[in-house]
């Protein structure tokens, strides 16, 4: 029987000193998903990207990759692409030459399965010949995820891969990465990119100061079937809306509701809301990632 | 792990320069003393043999260990200065491969630096001053057993920098910065150098490896002595401090 958990954190801690970096982290991401592991910075998500590849210790907790316990130099990791902290080469030897001393790092046979795709989507032409210390920012990023990706991994972690590519480029790399997920990969990627997050990702995982504050499919934390109403009287609102059927929480935020009514139509709730007497000031049908990211957090932080 | 290191590391200009400088020495020296040839400049005018002994002397031991413990420093290092550490982990590559490699490679680098001066020596010595028996105060060596000196002090001075070259490549391996370990090693050197001096501390600079690096001279007095107390010094200086790199490094968290 195949495990279609791929990647899995149980319970993981982590402190450097006094500082704890992590702690009870837990979340796993099966096959064929996309998850966007999202925080501000300082909430731990380098850290726990590093103790799924063994990079970091864990003071408590285990981390599993294909269904085998992650540690240092692990086996399971030739079938791991690691993109984490930035991209990093040997200055002197060109991007080939570089790609060539990490696969066979691994005591692997050159070239790797997946070598003409990644050099196609690192798009450095005959760049890729020439020294790497010649190389922009963007270009190293470009080369990182080539290392990372010519493996043909079953499970890949990016750390801000979108960091210094182009808009053309973050849209053929999200495309590059549907379409390994759609092959059966599981991937992990975290990045400030919000909004490139919400078009890429199937599912999410949340984290504020060291812990994860939710974890689902993204659909879920958007809330399909989720509204917000800017309204004149809140509390009539809240009662009118109450009264449909399919309504399941009205919210207050300030002067707005957020509305969660599965099935329903922003066009019912709103007669609902008009028949009440209520006025209706604007009507969003939808959250954006980036507000349900940044009201988790706060609302995280002012409760710790 | 060890084609991988020497492919990294031999390709940098400054190994390069490390080596062109070493037999630059040579034919620096070589054009210099032309002039003498024939014993008039003393006994490294005699012959390509003597002057490649002389040459030898003069390196021994600071000049090379210099040169050793800048490569075995940056070989340790190297990694962590770029960063590439971190990928080389998740290859995977665990650390006891990573530390044979690099050791592996520290190997090729003492050898590669004597046989480079060796052979710049001799090429140089040969054009300039003739290819004729090795001159010395109690009748002259025949070419062919100087020859057979010269590789065998060849052997034995690379085997000597292999303890200064371990020390660095383990401090490069454990320090954030390959160049605190190179301050460290050079320092060590020069200190060790300069305590072989003092004779009331006997003691002390009878357990340190440069202590024994001028052994090899014996070799052209038709002796050889203490050349076996050397080598044991150098091999249990290159254990313990490999060693103790390897049991810190495996304690440490890499992302430390």
């Amino acid at each position: 029987m195949i495990d279609t958990v791929a990647v899995a954190a149980h319970g993981l801690s982590k402190s450097y000193g006094r500082r704890r970096a992590i702690k009870g982290v837990s979340f796993a991401v099966e096959r064929g998903q996309i998850c966007g592991l999202l925080g501000p910075n300082g909430a731990g998500k380098t850290t726990t990207m590093r103790v799924l590849v063994g990079l970091s210790r864990p003071d408590a907790g285990a981390a599993r990759l294909l269904g085998e316990q992650s540690r240092l130099a692990a086996g399971v990791l030739a079938r791991v692409g690691v993109a984490i902290d930035g991209p990093a080469f040997v200055p002197h030897l060109s991007g080939r030459r570089n790609l060539e001393l990490a696969w066979r790092a691994g005591s692997r046979r050159w070239p790797p399965p997946a070598l003409n795709a990644s050099l196609e989507l690192a798009g450095l032409g005959e760049a890729v010949d020439q020294k790497v210390k010649g190389y922009s920012m963007g270009m190293r990023q470009r080369l990182m995820l080539a290392q990372a990706l010519m493996g043909a991994p079953e499970v890949l972690i990016l750390d801000e891969p979108a960091n210094g590519l182009d808009p053309g480029e973050v849209r053929t790399l999200r495309e590059h990465l549907r379409r390994l997920a759609a092959g059966g990969a599981a991937i992990l990627i975290s990045s400030h990119l919000l909004a490139e997050i919400e078009l890429l990702a199937t599912h999410c995982v949340v984290m504020n100061e060291g812990a994860v504050i939710t974890a689902g499919s993204l659909e879920d934390l958007l809330g399909a079937g989720s509204y917000e109403f800017e309204v004149d009287d809140a509390h009539r609102a809240q009662e009118a809306l109450l009264m449909v059927d399919g309504v399941e929480s009205v919210d207050p935020h300030g002067d707005q509701l957020v509305v969660s009514a599965p099935g329903r139509t922003v066009k019912e709730l709103n007669q609902a809301l008009v028949t009440a007497g209520v006025g209706v000031g604007a009507v969003r049908s939808r959250r954006s990632l980036e507000e349900v990211f940044l009201g988790l957090v706060e609302r995280n932080s002012a409760a710790n | 792990m060890l084609r991988i290191e020497l492919t990294t590391q031999l390709r940098r200009v400054r190994s390069l320069m490390l080596f062109g400088a070493l037999a630059g020495i040579v034919v620096l020296a070589g054009v210099t003393e032309a002039s003498k040839a024939g014993g008039r400049g003393g006994p490294a005018t005699f012959s390509a043999l003597n002057f490649t002994e002389s040459g030898l002397n003069f390196m021994d031991p600071v000049l090379f260990g210099l040169v050793i413990a800048t490569l075995g420093s940056i070989i340790g290092g190297s990694d962590r200065d770029w960063g590439t550490l971190r990928y080389l982990y998740v290859r995977p590559v665990s650390r006891a491969r990573l530390v044979a490699g690099k050791w592996g490679a520290m190997v090729v680098c003492c050898a590669l630096t004597v046989a480079i001066f060796i052979g710049a020596a001799l090429l140089t010595g040969f054009v300039v001053f003739g290819w004729h028996p090795f001159h010395r105060s109690g009748g002259d060596l025949s070419a062919a057993a100087a020859v057979g000196g010269v590789l065998e002090a060849g052997g034995y001075v690379s085997a000597c920098l292999l303890s200064i070259g371990s020390l660095a490549l383990a401090l490069g391996l454990l320090l954030p910065r390959s160049a605190e370990a190179l301050g460290i090693s050079l320092a060590f050197l020069v200190g060790s150098a300069i305590l072989d001096n003092v004779r009331s501390l006997h003691a002390i600079v009878a357990v340190l490896p440069v202590h024994y690096w001028l052994r090899w001279t014996s070799l052209f007095d038709g002796g050889g002595g203490g050349i076996a107390l050397g080598l044991a010094v150098q091999s249990a200086t290159v254990v313990v401090v490999m060693a103790a790199a390897y049991a810190v490094l495996a304690r440490r968290d890499p992302a430390a």
